[in-house]
């Protein structure tokens, strides 16, 4: 690779870190990308359908080459059907990952798992409550059992309603009845886009995206939703803690484990072995100062938001962080793992980990963590890591680390307010802090690494907009300082005052993917209080460097939910003018919010800043002019 | 004379009609078998990325005059004219790159293939599909090709077309029709992502 790195990425680290990679002869996500070019533009344009073995078809956009496929069904249908079938994937992958929770919590309930316990007995009874458990006079160990059965239930088709749907407001309950988008089941609006995207079965292009938004809601008001909260109960409530950013969070003289992936259910327990006074003894006397676990992603974020475990990086430096030379160990689990990984670490001494019964990765040794077995399974695996520090080369750590502050849950973020929304809905009626957007998902080759990200939250923050970030968004702004008490220097002065007096970042760090829900479950707190809907508040979403299907169904979800949704890199769709129009305008009329796409961050800030100013006008508060 | 005829506005960069090359170019004719064939075929048509990763299908363009054919110091390229095809016949090639040096747009590529006697390395490019013509099929790219950047046609046709299509771009602002709203979006976005790359 012989290009700038200045046109891959923004980080000082992670151009330092491809210059060591490039001299290493590693291979990186850039250069595979740069060797697909130029992409299928059918694919790109979401024109080719691959659902039948009459098929494989594909939609000339010009109009002179075939209209149809096989079947006769035509660009709306095959965009529109590619579509749902995305956010099918989308929804599984989180609903799938709060179901291993949930299971967790049933196992925990009976005794089964040891080393995992109930850490948040209150969030525990408040949920069981929420789902109409008795908590009076019952033992923990009952009421998570029963918990855990009840989460279950909402997996499969016995509902009419999910449960936890009760959070939104009233208004928004009644827009999704109305529209028929009320989701059910968590599996059942997954399998039913599986059912409906059958050849053969639902060809009406509007009604498969409608079912789009309700499988997406599916997982926003339902299986991430179980999934962030199980998580709470089983590690604890996220409060604002310190922590360190960037590739310079490893250590020369530790023994260095990554975790990465998304589920808690193994961080969690690598987090507790590398406590061990044993092992850290043993990690001396292999001439190691201790031991340093750090996270990538967002099993990393949600270590971050609980223990201010370190975080070496997002989705794009994980190839880099292990061309360090410096990591023992890495422990993966599932989501987002690049199967380059186990090839980049072959070059090292790092030993490469899979945990999960449903993830393998080329190059890499399985070991299946399960409730009963985690806590041993953990021990073994980081005297394994602390052995292996004997075998380090060279490491390179060009860069020191960037002091952050995460784990702004909605509890920590109503604490920070004294204990109601109130004062931030004062500081946004006094036009001091103009509204809030929500900063999510991933990175993406397509879009300067971390550029989207940090771009678009500096723009938000200096115009008074106060910002939310989860997943590797939230990395990107914390490894540019914006997720720092200091950062209120960037801020405008409305924003400056009031994150200045309550002594937070104008960038809250909010968790992991899955916590998306925590964005939706504070706006619901906030149009309660305000007794209006999510749709009327100064508030907006943006994913501006999104890849995975999972953003699909977060984007789509926020959209169901009422929240103005800005895209960075373009989704599947512009095979089909009408699908466009229906997801930029037409939502609006259903949803009372819609998608807008721009790649350009600065250009995006103008469209988010519009709709907050155009949403306080309606609520008859200040707007000003852009 | 029919030729084949690339409108690069046109292309999706799918690349299949890479692949329908190759396999044309097969012992096997089948996408199934032809890759575990030894020599593996290879296409004669390379997609190319443009600066913000839009497909360019870059084949032959059988010169007139062809500085290959100037170049080659063996003889072994000469002109088909039943189907204009600039040939380079294997079993002359001797394999010392004069050829490829010389074509303006890089299409000549070294490797074995099944027309050059086992093992040899010769020098390889687009033939017209000139044995599928002989048997009255169209060549394989453009059969592949669903959205018409390859045709097979009169270049006069295509001349006429495009002349009009032109002209149509000098009409009043309100007769502009896109080519394809949807492949216009999607390369302003990919354009912007380009641009925002050098920020
Ligand atoms: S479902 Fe229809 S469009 Fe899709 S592959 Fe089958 S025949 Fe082709
Ligand atoms: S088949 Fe046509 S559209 Fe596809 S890459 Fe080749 S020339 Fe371009
Ligand atoms: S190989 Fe190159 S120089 Fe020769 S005819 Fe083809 S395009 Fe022209
Ligand atoms: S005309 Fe035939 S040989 Fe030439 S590029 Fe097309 S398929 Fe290949």
């Amino acid at each position: 690779m012989s290009k700038s790195y200045k046109e891959y990425t923004i980080t000082s680290d992670g151009q330092l870190m491809l210059k060591k990679a490039d001299s290493d002869q590693i291979e990186t996500v850039w250069e595979r990308y740069e060797n697909q070019l130029p992409q299928c533009g059918y694919c790109e344009m979401g024109l080719s359908c691959r659902i039948c073995n009459m098929g494989p078809c594909r939609i000339d956009p010009f109009g002179e080459g075939p209209q149809k496929g096989v079947c006769g069904a035509d660009a709306d249908i095959i965009v529109a059907r590619n579509l749902g079938r995305m956010i099918a994937a989308g929804a599984a992958a989180h609903s799938d990952h709060g179901r291993d929770l949930v299971e967790v919590l049933a196992d925990v309930a009976k005794g089964k798992a040891p080393g995992y316990s109930i850490s948040d007995p209150v969030k525990l009874k408040k949920i069981a409550g929420e789902y109409e458990i008795e908590t009076d006079g019952r033992e923990i160990p009952a009421i998570a059992g029963d918990l855990a059965y009840a989460m279950m239930e909402d997996y499969g088709t016995r509902k009419k309603e999910l449960t936890l749907v009760k959070r939104a407001p009233e208004k928004r309950r009644e827009i999704w009845r109305k529209a028929g988008i009320m989701p059910r089941g968590i599996d059942r609006e997954t399998s039913e886009m599986m059912h409906r995207t059958h050849m053969g079965v639902d060809n009406g292009w509007q009604s498969l995206l409608l079912h789009g938004m309700r499988n997406a809601l599916s997982d926003g008001w339902g299986g991430s939703l179980i999934a962030s909260e199980v998580s709470d109960i089983l590690f604890g409530t996220p409060l604002p803690c310190a922590n360190q950013v960037n590739i310079g969070v490893l250590k020369t003289d530790q023994v260095n484990i990554i975790v990465h992936g998304h589920n808690p259910v193994v961080s969690e327990m690598i987090f507790l072995a590398c406590q061990d006074t044993d092992l850290i003894n043993l990690a001396k006397l292999k001439g190691a100062k201790g031991i340093n676990l750090a996270g990538l992603c967002c099993t990393g974020n949600e270590l971050m938001a609980r223990h201010g475990i370190p975080m070496a990086g997002n989705h794009l430096m994980t190839e880099l962080v292990i061309a360090t030379g410096a990591v023992e160990m890495m422990l993966v689990d599932y989501q987002c793992i690049m199967p380059s990984l186990g090839k980049t670490a072959s070059c090292y001494h790092t030993k490469m980990i899979s945990t999960s019964d449903k993830a393998r990765f080329p190059g890499m040794e399985h070991r299946e963590f399960h409730p009963e077995n985690s806590q041993k399974m953990a021990q073994e695996l980081v005297k394994e890591a602390v052995e292996q520090y004997e075998n380090r080369g060279k490491v390179y750590i060009p860069v020191e680390p960037v002091q952050s502050l995460g784990g702004f849950s909605v509890e920590a973020v109503t604490g920070a307010l004294g204990g109601t929304p109130e004062p931030l809905i004062e500081a946004i009626k006094a036009g001091k802090i103009r509204g809030a957007a929500g900063i999510v998902g991933c990175n993406n080759p397509k879009i300067k690494h971390d550029y989207g990200h940090v771009t678009l939250a500096q723009q938000l923050i200096k115009n008074d907009i106060l910002v939310v970030v989860t997943g590797c968004a939230a990395i990107a702004t914390a490894k540019a300082g914006l997720n720092a008490a200091e950062a209120i220097k960037y801020a405008g002065p409305g924003l400056k005052e009031i994150c200045g007096a309550l002594k937070i970042p104008p960038v809250l760090h909010m968790g992991s993917c899955v916590d998306n829900v925590r964005i939706l479950i504070l706006a619901s707190a906030l149009a309660n209080a305000l007794g209006t809907d999510i749709s009327d508040l100064p508030i907006a979403g943006s994913a501006p460097e999104w890849y995975s299907e999972k953003a699909v169904a977060i984007a789509t979800y926020f959209v169901a939910s009422g929240v103005y949704t800005v895209l960075g890199p373009m989704p599947p769709i512009t095979g089909s003018m009408n699908v466009i129009k229906l997801l930029t305008q037409g939502l609006d009329d259903i949803t009372g919010a819609s998608f807008a796409v721009e790649p350009d961050p600065e250009k995006a800030a103008i469209l988010i800043c519009r709709h907050i100013e155009n949403k306080r006008k309606a609520l008859g508060l200040d707007s000003r002019a852009l | 004379m029919k030729q084949v005829v690339v409108h690069p506005e046109y292309c999706l960069g799918c690349m299949q009609c890479m692949t329908a090359c190759a396999i044309a170019h097969s012992q096997t004719h089948s996408l199934f078998y032809a890759v575990l064939e030894d020599p593996v075929p290879k296409s004669r048509i390379h997609v190319g990325a443009g600066l913000f990763g839009e497909g360019f299908p870059n084949r032959c363009r059988h010169c007139d005059p062809a500085p290959c054919m100037t170049a080659c110091l063996s003889g072994a390229i000469s002109r088909i004219p039943e189907t204009n095809t600039v040939y380079i016949d294997p079993d002359k090639c001797i394999n010392c790159a004069s050829c490829s040096m010389v074509c303006p747009f890089g299409v000549i590529r070294y490797h074995k293939d099944i027309s050059a006697i086992s093992g040899k390395i010769t020098a390889v490019k687009c033939d017209n599909c000139h044995e599928r013509q002989i048997q009255g099929q169209i060549p394989a790219c453009v059969e592949a090709c669903k959205s018409n950047a390859l045709t097979f046609e009169e270049p006069s046709e295509a001349m006429k077309r495009k002349t009009n299509k032109t002209a149509c771009t000098m009409s009043s602002e309100t007769m502009k029709i896109p080519a394809a709203s949807g492949f216009d979006l999607l390369n302003a976005v990919k354009k912007v992502q380009a641009e925002i790359k050098t920020c």
